[in-house]
């Protein structure tokens, strides 16, 4: 078994994501649409210090079209 | 005794500035139309929002029957490997939504994870660190516990929340390197259709999982018990989300609909209230007309 050195670089929930990507990406066509639904998240996210919000920054930044 | 007697006099008076009667009471009239029409409006807005959030609400209840099953199954290893000792320095992941109309659901996770930190038998450590999903908990937990708040999320909860919003979340919290015991979940359980309640939800974290007796049982590699660890954080935080988000549209059906019965109620004493003093000022008119008729 090759090295799994993917550990080092990011958690499991990262891998299960990229994997699910690949996944829905490789779908066929109609069942594509309804599996890219379940992919699609807009979260954001703000560090707090001492009561003090920080920047908000996303987490996928939106593609500029 | 004359002093009784003046007073008397100047109350009998009208106060100065003061419109003559008849005038007076059709401001009024028009005053009760502006609020007839207002009300009217807001009967309207309420109504179609309550329709919005039923059918909202239908979709929501079917993703939370498929989305607890993530959280069965987490339960499912830690009721087999329950922590020797509670946790004292938990992590709080407090979870609501950007939007608000939607009853107590926010103030309901705030005040129970203000109750939690307040509790002295639960030993909870004070600088507990906090993190919270949406904006209308934060603005609340900002100022009752500013000093622990840690990291926010929103954006979260416009739709029905997915595993990809669970997973980031999860990997945020895990990269951000805040130290903690045990993880705690404060989140709405819906009971049915038209109540909920707070509750917290355990999950543990790879240390406390490792030094579980019962868990030498399951024999696992510690590369894998840490991908345990992550992805169950990922589930519970799923599990959990959708639930609220359903609890949130039960809550805001339930406050659209006892809005739009308020206002049913106002607009019929409102109408009332019209019709009575639109016949008083017709009635008042007759009777000036006939008494300066019958002068003639």
């Amino acid at each position: 078994m090759s090295s799994v050195t993917w550990r080092n670089v990011f958690t499991y929930n990262k891998y299960t994501q990229i994997a699910a990507r690949a996944v829905r990406q490789s779908l066929k066509e109609s069942e594509r649409v309804t599996a890219e639904k379940r992919g699609l998240t807009a979260l954001r996210y703000q560090q707090w210090e001492n009561g003090q919000g920080g920047q908000q920054v996303h987490l996928n930044p939106p593609q500029e079209k | 005794m004359l002093a009784r007697r003046t007073l008397g006099r100047i109350a009998s008076q009208p106060p100065v500035g003061a419109a003559p009667a008849g005038a007076r009471n059709m401001a009024t009239l028009r005053e009760i139309e502006l609020r007839l029409k207002s009300v009217r409006n807001i009967e309207k807005i309420t109504k179609s929002m309550k329709m919005i959030a039923s059918t909202k609400l239908a979709k929501a209840q079917r993703a939370m029957q498929a989305g607890k099953q993530y959280g069965v199954a987490n339960s499912e290893v830690f009721q087999n490997a329950p922590a020797e000792e509670p946790a004292k320095r938990k992590l709080f992941i407090v979870i609501s939504s950007d939007k608000g109309l939607c009853g107590g659901i926010h103030s309901s996770v705030t005040k129970a994870t203000r109750r939690t930190f307040a509790d002295k038998e639960a030993g909870i450590d004070a600088d507990s660190p906090i993190m919270v999903i949406g904006d209308k908990s934060k603005a609340q937990l900002s100022r009752a516990l500013p000093k622990n708040l840690v990291m926010t999320f929103n954006q979260i909860g416009r739709d029905i929340p997915t595993f990809a919003d669970a997973a980031g979340v999860a990997d945020l919290i895990i990269k951000s390197g805040v130290k903690y015991d045990g993880i705690a979940i404060v989140y709405n359980k819906f009971v049915s259709a038209i109540s909920y309640e707070a509750a917290i939800m355990e999950v543990q974290t790879e240390d406390v999982l490792k030094s579980a007796p019962g868990f030498k049982a399951y024999e696992m590699e510690d590369d894998v018990t840490k991908d345990l660890a992550e992805f169950s954080l990922a589930n519970a935080i799923y599990a959990t989300l959708v639930e609220s988000h359903a609890c949130e549209q039960s809550a805001r059906r339930n406050a659209m609909d006892n809005a739009s019965k308020n206002a049913t109620d106002m607009i019929g004493k409102l109408q009332m209230q019209y019709n009575r003093g639109r016949q008083a000022a017709i009635t008042n008119e007759l009777v000036d007309i006939i008494t300066g008729a019958s002068a003639l």
